[in-house]
């Protein structure tokens, strides 16, 4: 740490970790849902626990990001931040926001459209939000005597995130037109604000801990957002094939989609090159494990499971199953979780002053983060397997289908009750960190 | 490769692509009219829409494949349901099986069910390109013969509307908590299947079968001419 405004990503990697932990404890609710009957259905049903677990998720990766943007900008830029004072006041803002929206769920305020629940007016003091945010990096990023490109993306990353953001606003009333600019908010989010946001954040970590030089690092991100645009934005498609969109979107989706793991693919690589042509000792190997983690589950998750349904011949089958849940909870996990918890091994304890610390927590949350989730991913896929193929292949009724699946869900329970276990050893490890005084 | 090389790359390969995905969403809109026939796109569907927000019913149920994939796809519920089973439904989505997963009940009023059915009945028309896809074979672990008369059709249909495929299997499809009725028209006679369906406690005190006596007598016995035929 250089600069002294970079000490207000704090509170955002404070709150992050904290969020993390609620979004899992709701989830292991909605697992139980599934498996047994359901006490809590009159105060807490499935839909409305759904909207908590899904936009918790949304929240306290955003506030990862933010923070990650707030550490990385002034050192970037060779500045104090533009506003101290905002960046405050923003992080205070999306807070409330964000317990307004979770609070609003309990209560029925909701928009009820799948991950936008949240009510329009909320929506708008999100844009509120993200206007000061990006406002603030962007004055701040003005004042460089050198624009670089991990400050470009960046910039850019945010940008687009608030951007694809509005379309979700507006009340559709062809529910067709509804969930094509629905999926310009979750998918051009995933496949490309976040990317680029993301990548911007791993460049920067890479560079600072390899030491590589920055000509290297930054050709190759370019490369690797190039191809994530490239493929990602046209890919949209392969939401397109069934919703009532015209039939080309079955080729354009599927040729585009399936080159999404080219980018993800160079990824490993250049990760992996990158570490192995270090040009320092990397002395934070708890950020090491987690930027390599990240890497290849980001490959594994969004990659690997991705491609394998995403051809219109497998997807007739497996759209609207256990299957996506399977991808979407594997994608998430490696490409953004692994990314955000990356960043903050590595900038909180700089933020503390901190030369090293010690990483025995976050080894074992490591490990126990990342197997739970595999078998949690396996689970998942064995439900959704058994779904596509009785109740699609075969046309058995979903309910008598569902009875079948249980087995796989007790193992998603299982898997996620050990899953959480690492996730509070991470929430206490950042704390520890977090309010330890030099 | 220079960085530079890269950087231009990046620009122009984003430029290029965004171009091509602006165009095809151009063209996208203009097949929407016939695809999605917003010709019948009326303010009741549209109201309809607003009541499937407001009950945030898209967070369990999955409709166009997207949503919660805790509930029934919905996308052609309005065309296997049909219009009398679904209204029933929404007014009390109370299930006969206890163990089974439960819709809790809405308490929607009648026009909030009517202007909902109004919305799915135009989703069931949405081109979708075939999907749900058709099953590859439906199973069948029984042969099930049926003599197709009027009566048992009707019969058929409200086998259908009242779900007894819930509970019941006809051919390896339904549920298993009640017995498998593929054959029953074999074991038990037109007269005995009336009764059961009107007050199954006067045969079987313990039957945790419940009374269908809303069914008029001629529903009745539509239904069990459908079973009896099940030979």
């Amino acid at each position: 740490m250089t600069y002294e405004s970079q000490k207000v990503a704090l509170k955002y990697f404070v709150i992050s970790a904290i969020f993390f932990g609620l979004q899992v404890l709701v989830g292991l609710l909605l697992i139980i849902k599934y498996i047994w009957p359901d006490p809590l259905i009159g105060i807490l049903p499935f839909n409305t626990a759904r909207a908590i677990h899904t936009n918790l998720l949304v929240v306290w990766m955003i506030f990862g990001f933010m923070g990650g943007t707030y550490y990385l900008v002034p050192e970037e830029s060779g500045t104090e931040l533009y506003s101290k004072k905002l960046a405050n006041l923003q992080f205070w803002l999306l807070l409330l926001g964000g317990l307004i929206g979770v609070i609003g769920f309990l209560l029925g305020w909701t928009a009820g459209r799948p991950l936008l629940e949240l009510p329009v007016e909320l929506k708008w003091a999100i844009v509120i939000v993200a206007l000061i945010f990006i406002f603030n990096v962007f004055l701040t990023m003005i004042r460089t005597k050198k624009w670089t490109a991990i400050q470009g993306l960046l910039l850019g990353g945010i940008i687009m995130l608030a951007v694809m953001w509005l379309f979700g606003i507006p009340f559709f009333k062809n529910l067709t037109l509804d969930y094509y600019y629905w999926w310009w908010v979750i998918h051009l989010w995933v496949e490309g604000a976040w990317e680029l946001i993301a990548a911007s954040l791993m460049a920067f970590i890479l560079l600072k801990i390899t030491g590589i030089d920055r000509a290297v690092i930054e050709k190759w991100l370019y490369v690797e957002v190039a191809l994530v645009l490239i493929t990602g934005i046209i890919g949209t498609g392969h939401h397109y094939y069934w919703i009532g969109t015209p039939e080309y979107w079955l080729w354009w989706g599927g040729i585009f989609s399936a080159l999404e793991p080219v980018p993800i693919i160079f990824m490993v690589f250049d990760t992996l090159n990158h570490v192995r042509h270090k040009k320092v000792e990397i002395t934070n190997h708890l950020v090491l494990y987690w930027a390599v983690g990240c890497a290849i589950f980001h490959f594994v998750g969004a990659g690997v499971w991705g491609i394998l349904h995403t051809l219109p011949v497998v997807n007739r089958w497996t759209h609207g199953t256990q299957v996506t849940a399977s991808h979407g909870h594997m994608a998430f996990f490696g490409a953004y979780a692994m990314l955000i918890i990356t960043a903050i091994y590595y900038a909180l304890p700089k933020l503390k002053g901190q030369e090293s610390i010690k990483s025995t927590k976050g080894f074992w949350a490591f490990w126990i983060m990342v197997i739970g989730m595999i078998i949690m991913g396996l689970a998942f896929g064995g439900a959704g397997m058994i779904q596509s193929y009785l109740q699609r292949g075969l046309g058995i009724d979903f309910l008598t289908v569902q009875g079948f699946m249980r087995p796989w869900f007790m193992g998603v329970f299982f898997a996620g009750l050990g899953f959480f276990i690492g996730v509070i050893i991470y929430i206490i490890d950042v704390l520890s960190i977090a309010i330890k005084t030099k | 490769m220079e960085k530079k090389t890269a950087r231009n790359f990046f620009i122009w390969g984003t430029a290029i692509c965004t171009v091509v995905f602006i165009w095809l969403t151009i063209d996208t809109h203009q097949t929407i009219p016939k695809r999605t026939n917003t010709d019948q796109l009326t303010s009741e569907v549209v109201m309809g829409k607003r009541v499937w927000h407001k009950y945030n019913c898209n967070d369990c149920h999955t409709i166009l494949g997207i949503g919660g994939y805790y509930s029934p796809d919905v996308t052609k519920t309005y065309s296997i349901r049909g219009e009398t089973w679904l209204k029933a439904f929404l007014k009390n989505p109370e299930t006969p099986d206890p163990t089974r997963r439960k819709m809790p009940n809405q308490n929607l009023s009648d026009e909030e069910i009517h202007q909902l059915v109004a919305f799915l009945k135009w989703v069931d028309a949405i081109d979708t390109n075939q999907w749900p896809p058709k099953p590859i074979t439906v199973a069948k672990t029984t042969g099930v013969t049926l003599e197709e008369t009027t009566r048992a059709l009707l019969g058929k249909k409200l086998y259908i509307q009242n779900r007894c495929d819930l509970c019941h299997q006809i051919g390896g499809q339904g549920g298993i908590h009640g017995p498998d009725l593929s054959k029953v028209g074999a074991r038990r006679d037109l007269q005995w299947l009336a009764t059961q369906i009107k007050d199954p406690k006067s045969l079987n005190p313990n039957t945790q079968m419940p009374a269908y006596s809303q069914l008029s007598d001629e529903d009745i016995e539509s239904l069990a001419s459908f079973l009896a035929g099940l030979k």
